[in-house]
Parts: C-alpha cells; structure tokens; sequence
C-alpha cells in the first residue's frame, strides 16, 4: 500500500504540481484584482479600471488553465505508456477498457483534489500577507481591502474540474490495450498504430482553420468596422475576445496536428546531429515513437509560443502605440507619462506569463524523466549488446537536442504570428493604429532558446545518469 | 585497453570460458545473498553448454558474471583468454560488444527499430560499417532463420519465434566468442522452443559456435553436449549429452538415477 502511495507521487506529482500551481495563480489573480479596484476607485476614473483588469486576468488565468490541462493530459498519457502490461494483466483477469479508464481519471481527479486545494490554500495566505506588507511599505494607500472573496472558490474549482478532464483525454490509449500484451511475448505495445488516422487529421485541420479564420477576423475587424466614440470600445471587446477564442482554437489545431508532422521534423533535426551511433539511434528513436517523440515536443512548443508570443505581443504593441502616437498627437494629447505605465503594465504582464511558462516547465521536465525510467529495459538491452554508458548518455541527449531545435522552431514561428495577432486585435481600434509587421525583440527570443535548451537538456540528463547507474543485469529484470 | 580484440582464436585454448573459484555476495538490507558459492569450472569452445538448475541456484548469476554482464565479489572468469573480471565497466561493455552474443528470454529487441537494423545493432554500436565478408554473413543468417521478408517489420509486428530468430540472428552476425541465450525458450510454444535449438544447435554444429544456454526445461537441455546442474550457488554435477528423460530422472534428485 505504501508502495503504491509512493508510486502515486512519483507519477502525479507533476499533476499535482501543475493543478495547484493553476489554483493559486487563479485565486491571487482574484485577490489582486479586488486590492486594485479598491485602490484605484479613490482615484479618479478608477471604475473604468476594474472591468479591463477583470478580463486580463481571466485571460491569463485561462490561459495557465489551457497550459495546465495539456500538460496533464500529457503526463497522464505518458504514465498509461507505462503502465501497458499491468493494463493488460488487469484487462486479462477481467476489467473492461472502461473501469480501467473510469480507475485512472478518479486518480486525475484525486490529483486535481490534493493539487487544487492545497493551490487555492496557498494562494489564498498568499494575498491575505501580501496586503499589510504593500499597505506597511506604501505601495497601496492604507485602505479597507477585501484579501478574500467567495470567488476564489471558483478558480480552485474550475482547477479540480479541468484535471479531472485532462486525465481522462489522457488516458484514452487505455482502450487500444489488448490483454494479450501482458502475456509477455510482444516486446513493446504497438500503440503508436493511430488509429482512424484520417478522420483524427481531418478533426485537427478543421479545428486549425476555424480557429485561423476566427483569429484572422479578430485581427481585421477593427479596420472593417469605421471606428467612432463608443462604438470603438465594442468593437475592441469584440475583436480581442473573436482573436482570443480563435487562437486557442488554431493552437489546438496545431497540436492536434502535431502528430502529422512532428516526427519528421524531429527526424530532420536529427539527421543534423551526425552519423555517430548514438546521433543515428537516437533519430531512429524519435521517428519510430511517433507518438512519444511527439508528446515530449509538444510540452515544449506550447512554453517557447507562449513566452516568445508575449513578448513579441508586447513589441509590436508599442510599435503600434508609438506609430499612432506620431500620426495623432493631438488625440493622445491628455495622455500624459503613456511609455512610464506602459512599462509597469509590461512588466506584470511578463510575470503573469512567466507563470504558464513555469508550468509548461514543469510538464516537460516530468514528461522527459518519466519516458527515460520507462525506458529503463530498453537501455539496459543496449548496454548488454555493447553500449557504454556514456553513449546511452549522448543518445538521449541527441534525442533531447532533437526535441528541443524542432520545438523551438515551432514555438517561435506559432508565438510571432499569435503574438502579433494579439498585439493586432488589442490595438488595432484606436485611432492612428496602422497594420505593422510583426516586432522581433531578438535578443529575448534567442534568451527563450537558450533557457529552453537548458531545461530538457538538465531535464534528461538526471535520470539518464539514474538509468546507466543500474547495471544492464537490473536494467533487464525491471518490469 | 582493447589487448584483447583480435586474441580470438588462438588455438592453445579448448575452454572459451574458464570460471576460478567465483563467489558473488548480492547486498540486500541486512544481510547480504551468495549467488554463487566459490565456483569453478570451464565451458569448452564450439560446443553447446546448459546450465541448468531450480530458481535461486545461481544459474543466471553464473551466466552473468560469465558474459561481463555483472561484477564478481571474489575469483576470476575468463572469457575468450581475456580476464573479464579485471576490465572496468566501460571496457566490459566494449568487450561485450565485440565478443559476446546474448538472447534473453524476453525483450530482446529495441522497440524502436525494425529487425534489418536490430541484427545489424552490433555494428551499429560499433560506429562501423560492416565489411563485405560481414555482409555477407548476415545476408546467410537471414536466409538461414528465414527472416529474408520480415526485415522491415517492427518487434511487437513478429511472433515469439521470429523475435527469437532476430535475436539469434543478431547475437550470432558479430562472430563472437560465445553466444548466451538465458531461457531462450522461456515463453515460446513448444514446437516453436523446438526450432529455436535447433537453430542453436546447428549454429554450433555448421559454425563451431560456443553456446552457453541457461535454462530449467529438461527438452532445452536436451540439444546441448554437456550440462551443467547447479543447486544452491555451487555446481552440483556435470554431464555429456544427455537425453530429455535423463535430465528430468536426474531433476528429481540425484538418487534416483538409474
């Protein structure tokens, strides 16, 4: 029993990690929204404040929400890798496909639970301490701040709800086992057989093009629609949140895609590697797992969009604000010290997407590690037949470089076009806006390359050493 | 470092494997579990040799230690003239590489590659292409185990047997020294366990292949020319050939053998 607590941890912990990060950064969001508004109404047009705060940070909290939920699924997927035989063998005795799923989303659900509360928990002292130290050191103005609302339920909730969902897409390789696996003959499930192939490519399509179109339509609408008065603000509400949907939506489509065209990319990247042992082997490896190679790049491209998306968000957007500054200096005549506090603004906003990066982080480094310990046999055949450690080394580096070149060029060509997107749809209403091409702050992306570099690098490296440590004798009887 | 590639064959010796008073101490919590007890013995060149014996009796540690597969905690085994139990790690497994062919009972095939590139495996480990009297070789073994239109097929697309025939296929394209099968019919059928030893058994004959096979099946044992019984980590006997029947009258217990 205590076995499989520990087992639990082992692969949940990532889960748990992730829904209670999503959790707190919900509830603080909240909790920040509330001291802000209270702050700001005592100053002048503070109420047009709240509703533009309350939107950002549904934004960015869905945004953690979708990161986090496609990490889940993917860590949930790679356990149930792992967990085939033991699958079959219960499948064999006599559960159904659907118990055995049902089993493994109550462990989603379980995980989503512990993560999410303890989450919600700590957010929730988070903003509790942080008002008197912000009052203390004269950052707020000494007011009645209301630190805790009945909404910070919510976020913990929708947490609980999106790993328990994420758990379940997950597991759906479940019901492809076949109990015949456990019997011990096959070597290794064949799993990676797709199947319904077509209709999966034509789901995937579908909802990338619906999703571009949509983005595409939030981006033109502002210079559709003759802008005047009021009616500007709606029709920048609505473009921002037609832009917002769709892009989730075309983001989805590409990772949905990404099995179509991910493993030759990774092949690609491989064949620049050499011709040494470990370089071939392990490009054989990323071809041939379609759908691992697949998984692990995946986690990786959604953290690289995501940062070097906002950033180039952020540039464009001050493109486009200091062009409309130049070509109407009349209109933004009253807007005094604009670059001053939207600067700050730059910042919190850095932050807040530092934190669905951390996330993306966290899923990566779980899902490289889980794959080398369940590969443990596999390495130890090779080391039986005459592979030294140090080659098993260099090949799961080689696999990790590949990961890492074809995610990164991935990530940076989704995150320039939804960044400037985004930077289109918010600013693309006011007056003076041209249509700019996108900003490419270079110096950062090529930081977003390297720190990507760095972290599935450091992120395979540990349990490789972990796996050469045993001896092949060990590595061999691992079930 | 590498003295020992290109000793192969060197005529004086009739033993390619000669075991000196090994023990080997498994470490467990507390106390520790002797494997094998101060064993000694010789396993003759171009000849199949079984190791058999109940679970727990040292059979597949022997085969281990044997094959530079694990450590020693005391003695001397040498495989093909060369002190396997002197070489570190890293020149233990090269030396694997270069002289020794292994079938396991199971999971003997990288997943991820078809059987054309898992035979080829050995090479490939190597970093070099393998020359035209070595192409040559495994153009024969394929032929030879019949696996001349499965070479694209991934692993989990084959049956027990042919997996064992690439596994065999790939433990013998290298020439070694010795091949090591651990229960290579440990999860095949019978009449398939069948063809596996006689695959052995003529790579022995037709090829002079020194075979050393580990296994509990009286049938198995029954293709070697000698075999060896081991009980409680030391060698309890060792015979000629022998039929299955003799075998199994002698597993009973060694006092009821006619």
């Amino acid at each position: 029993m205590s076995g499989s607590i520990r087992a639990g941890v082992r692969e949940h912990g990532a889960s748990i990690l992730v829904s209670g990060l999503s959790a707190a950064f919900g509830v603080v969001l909240i909790g920040a929204v509330n001291v802000l508004a209270t702050a700001v109404r005592q100053s002048q047009g503070g109420e047009l404040v709240q509703a533009p705060l309350t939107t950002v940070s549904a934004i960015f909290f869905i945004i953690s929400l979708y990161v986090g939920a496609i990490v889940t699924s993917n860590t949930f997927s790679t356990v149930i890798a792992g967990r085939t035989r033991q699958i079959a063998l219960l499948r064999l005795i006599g559960a159904t496909a659907r118990q055995q799923r049902r089993a493994v989303a109550a462990e989603g659900l379980r995980a989503g639970l512990v993560g999410a509360l303890a989450g919600g928990a700590i957010g929730a002292a988070l903003s509790l301490a942080s008002v008197p130290l912000l009052v203390g050191s004269g950052v707020l103005p000494d007011l009645r701040y209301q630190a805790l609302s009945p909404a910070m339920l919510a976020p913990v909730v929708v947490v609980v709800f999106t790993t328990w969902f994420a758990s379940w897409r997950g597991s759906r390789r479940i019901v492809t086992v076949s109990p015949i696996e456990a019997l011990g003959v096959a070597t290794q499930q064949g799993g990676d057989a797709l199947p319904r192939r077509g209709l999966r490519l034509f789901l995937a399509l579908a909802v990338l093009v619906v999703g571009t179109a949509a983005m595409a339509f939030g981006v033109a609408l502002p210079r559709m629609v003759p802008v005047d008065g009021p009616e500007a603000e709606i029709v920048m509400a609505a473009a921002i949140a037609v832009a917002f949907v769709g892009g989730l939506l075309s983001f989805s489509g590409v990772l949905m895609c990404a099995r179509f065209f991910v493993p030759g990319l990774l092949g690609a990247a491989g064949r620049l590697l050499g011709r040494s042992a470990p370089a071939r082997l392990a490009a054989a490896n990323a071809t041939r797992h379609p759908a691992r190679s697949t998984r692990m790049t995946v986690g990786l491209v959604i953290g690289v969009t995501i940062v070097s998306g906002f950033q180039v968000a952020q540039t464009t957007f001050l493109d486009i604000l200091r062009d409309a500054l130049s070509a109407e200096p009349d209109f933004y005549a009253a807007f005094t010290d604009i670059e001053t506090t939207l600067t700050s603004l730059i910042t919190v906003f850095s932050i807040l997407v530092g934190f669905s990066a951390v996330i993306a982080a966290v899923g990566l480094a779980n899902n490289l590690s889980l794959s080398v310990v369940q590969r443990t046999r596999e390495l130890g055949l090779l080391r039986a037949l005459g592979f030294t450690r140090r080659q098993v080394r260099l090949m799961i580096l080689a696999e990790s470089t590949q990961i890492t070149l074809t995610a990164v060029v991935i990530g940076l060509v989704l995150g320039i076009v939804y960044g400037w997107a985004a930077a289109q749809s918010l600013l693309g209403a006011i007056p003076g806006a041209r249509l700019a091409p996108p900003a490419l702050p270079v110096a950062y992306l090529v930081l977003v390359v390297v720190m990507a570099a760095l972290l599935a690098a450091a992120a395979a490296i540990a349990p490789t050493r972990r796996a050469v440590r045993v001896s092949p004798v060990e590595a061999l009887s691992a079930a | 470092m590498r003295a020992w590639l290109g000793t192969r064959g060197g005529g004086a010796t009739t033993s390619v494997a000669v075991v000196e008073s090994v023990t080997k101490v498994f470490e467990t919590e507390g106390d520790g579990v002797r494997a094998l007890d101060s064993v000694s013995l010789e396993i003759p060149d171009h000849r199949f040799t079984a190791i058999m014996g109940p679970s727990g009796s040292g059979k597949s540690t022997l085969m281990h230690v044997m094959a530079g597969l694990d450590t020693v905690t005391e003695g001397r085994v040498l495989l093909g003239g060369v002190e396997v139990t002197r070489l570190d790690d890293t020149e233990r497994t090269l030396f694997r590489r270069e002289r020794v062919g292994f079938v396991f009972q199971a999971f003997n095939l990288v997943p991820t590659l078809d059987v054309a590139a898992n035979i080829r495996l050995p090479y490939e480990l190597r970093g070099r292409r393998p020359t035209a009297e070595q192409e040559m070789w495994i153009a024969e073994l394929v032929t030879m185990l019949h696996l001349g239109d499965r070479l694209g097929h991934r692993p989990y697309e084959l049956s027990g047997g042919q997996q064992q025939r690439v596994a065999i296929a790939r433990a013998l394209a290298t020439r070694p020294s010795a091949v090591f099968a651990d229960e290579p019919t440990g999860s095949l059928d019978s009449r398939t366990g069948r063809e596996v030893l006689g695959i052995l058994r003529s790579a022995v004959d037709e090829h002079g292949q020194a075979i050393v096979m580990v296994t509990h099946d009286p049938i198995a044992a029954s293709y070697a020319d000698n075999v060896i019984f081991m009980a409680d980590g030391r060698v309890s006997a060792r015979y000629g050939a022998m039929t299955a029947d003799e075998i199994s009258s002698l597993m009973v217990g060694p006092g009821t053998r006619a």
